[in-house]
């Protein structure tokens, strides 16, 4: 365990800062990987268990949980390429379009600004593809999950191996724009496409967890990534500088509307498409796909933040204010994006939006023990939930009686810990 | 069906985790509930994926067809390292012909059930064919007992 630890605890970008924390049950209580606890007054977090998803960072009222983004100091701006994811364009109200959002960033002196939303619609129609291949055949998994939110796809490795063959195998928006940008950059300056830094823009925690340890692909085509909130102040400064400037309005053509949930889905023709928003709600839902009940659909796009990554915990607006733009921006123009769609059948059939990787499912300590011990574990383990008194308090320091359960069993935790099962010698020493 | 089990009915009283859950007939809120808790136990544990799957997909339908079509219920688990077996019982009004039950298609829900996606005639065939053994008693106004068998032979571990 200690080693796990140990060994893991450069693996995650969300951390928890000691000095900050007071040791309350909020983070623990929502994290949906059960892998904090609160131990001499702090929280402790088994490394091995969490997904990056900044549930924690969300309620934290201290402050204390932070996203590791990539260091302003880290990144040499005259030689870097950032991608900007199109949750930035919802970030600055109505008012300015995201053409100017475009423009400022622009002005911040990277070397190039490319806009995922380039190959958006691409993806999108690589995406129909794919879906209408598969649903010709008769044992492919269905439905077919979006491989687009790195949280969701950790939380599938984790706990929902079965249905990692469901994840569409082609690269995501973003790693394409990289992958692009990257070849581009080269190809123009006539250097190695592995000396060009490319950076995401980005309203996700679990962004930077995705680039250095990615699920869905050997490497990531990215090296790093930059909060919307880290450089939020820059942008509207260098928006206020240029307000004269106008920048060119089409919302549309920029896919603002995939930064809510139900964006992605909302660019394809047909088929039977579900949007799935929220860490709980894409939980129920991948339990139920596991059941085999939702057959009848042919894709799901998952997202982990409520109301898609709008709800990402590193932005700025609200989310719902966030969303409020997007109708706005949008209701501008009828026309999106448009995709060549020649090029899109020659590009799939070589190959060129695919990951050629196949993903693996991200171990358990538990699933190693032997089945026999396993059982008498869990049996163990319900004997125990059994007589705990069901109050789900936290105030053993474990998220609920039933994870106190499996502490107690695996000994991470003493029973005398639990405040409601009082020892009756020490019922009379207090009365 | 409990010849096939070593040791029969008394086996499974002894087997190492057992788990009992009641199944309240009609309360949709919470329907479900119990084969997602199977699912959780059997995923902790570490059987395989496609063992967890085959015993999920029975556990829901037998506790769902008790929700919309049986009395007041018990859902009973007993778990070992080679076999699974599930038995769901009810006080309800018992299925009149088993035989036409167990055809695909074949279904006495209500229009209302059907209208929220339930109600394909398919819940009985989907356990048989996930099933390693299955089998349905039921008296007329006195209830149903669905007994089912997963076999847990192949590999164990869902991660690797
Ligand atoms: N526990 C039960 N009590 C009474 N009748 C039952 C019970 N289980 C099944 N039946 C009867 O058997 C029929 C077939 O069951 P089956 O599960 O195959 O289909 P369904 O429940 O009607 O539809 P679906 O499972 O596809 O939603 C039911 O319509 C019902 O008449
Ligand atoms: S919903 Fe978006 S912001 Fe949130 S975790 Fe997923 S990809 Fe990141
Ligand atoms: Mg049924």
């Amino acid at each position: 365990m200690e080693e796990q630890v140990k060994n893991a605890s450069w693996d995650h970008f969300v951390r928890i800062h000691e000095d900050l924390c007071n040791g309350c049950v909020l983070c623990m209580k929502v994290c949906p990987a059960k892998a904090i606890r609160v131990r001499g007054g702090h929280v402790a977090r088994t490394e091995g268990l969490c997904i990056d998803c900044g549930e924690c960072m969300r309620v934290c009222p201290r402050g204390a949980v932070k996203a590791i983004t990539t260091g302003s100091r880290k990144i040499d701006r005259p030689t870097a390429v950032a991608i900007i994811s199109p949750v930035l364009y919802t970030q600055f109200g109505e008012d300015i379009t995201p053409g100017d959002i475009y423009e400022a960033v622009k002005g911040l002196g990277f070397m190039d600004v490319v806009e995922q939303a380039e190959v958006m619609a691409q993806y999108v129609k690589a995406l129909e593809l794919y879906i209408r291949e598969k649903g010709k055949s008769r044992d492919a998994p269905r439905p077919l999950i979006s491989p687009v939110c790195p949280v969701v796809v950790r939380l599938i490795a984790y706990r929902f191996p079965s249905l990692l063959k469901n994840v569409v195998p082609i690269i995501t928006p973003r790693e394409l724009s990289a992958r692009e940008a990257r070849k581009k950059i080269a190809e123009q300056r006539g250097v190695d496409p592995e000396e060009v830094r490319v950076y995401h823009v980005t309203p996700c925690a679990a962004k930077m967890i995705s680039i250095k340890r990615p699920v869905l692909m050997e490497r990531s085509y990215l090296d790093g990534a930059i909060g919307i909130s880290t450089i939020y102040p820059e942008v509207l400064r260098e928006l206020k500088a240029r307000k004269e400037k106008k920048g060119e309005a089409n919302a549309r053509n920029r896919m603002v509307e995939w930064a809510a949930s139900g964006g992605e889905i909302d660019n394809m023709e047909e088929g039977n498409l579900l949007a799935v928003s929220g860490m709980q709600e894409t939980i129920r839902y991948l339990e139920r796909i596991e059941m085999g009940l939702l057959e009848s659909i042919d894709y799901v796009e998952f997202r982990a933040c409520g109301e898609g990554c709008i709800g990402g915990p590193l932005t700025v607006a609200d989310k719902y204010q966030a969303k409020y733009t997007i109708r706005k921006l949008g209701r501008r123009q009828r026309q999106g994006l448009q995709a060549d769609v020649a090029q899109v059948e020659e590009r799939y059939k070589s190959g060129w939006f695919f990951t050629h990787w196949e993903p693996r499912p991200i171990g358990h300590r538990e699933q190693t023990l032997p089945l026999a011990e396993a059982i008498r574990r869990q049996e163990q383990v319900e004997k125990l939930r059994r007589a705990l008194p069901g109050k789900e308090c936290g105030a053993c320091g474990s998220p609920d009686c039933a994870t106190f359960a499996e502490d107690v069993v695996d000994e991470r935790a003493s029973i005398s810990e639990c405040v409601f099962l009082k020892r009756p010698r020490e019922k009379g020493e207090s009365g | 069906m409990y010849g096939l089990v070593p040791g029969g009915r008394e086996w499974i009283e002894m087997a190492h985790l057992l788990k009992t859950f009641s199944i309240t007939p009609r309360d949709f809120v919470r329907a479900g509930e119990i084969s997602i808790a199977i699912q959780g136990i059997l995923k902790s544990v570490g059987f395989g994926q496609d063992v967890i799957r085959r015993a999920s997909v029975c556990a829901y339908e037998s506790e769902m067809n008790v929700v919309m079509h049986g009395g007041k219920g018990t859902f009973f688990l007993a778990v070992e390292p080679e076999m699974i077996v599930m038995e769901v019982a009810d006080d309800g009004p018992g299925i009149q012909d088993i035989d036409l039950a167990m055809q695909e298609g074949y279904s006495t829900a209500s229009p209302e059930y059907r209208e929220i996606g339930f109600g394909a005639g398919m819940g009985l065939p989907n356990i048989k064919k996930n099933a390693d053994e299955m089998e349905i008693t039921s008296e007329k106004g006195k209830g149903t007992r669905v007994k089912i068998l997963i076999r847990a032979e192949e590999e164990s571990g869902g991660a690797g």
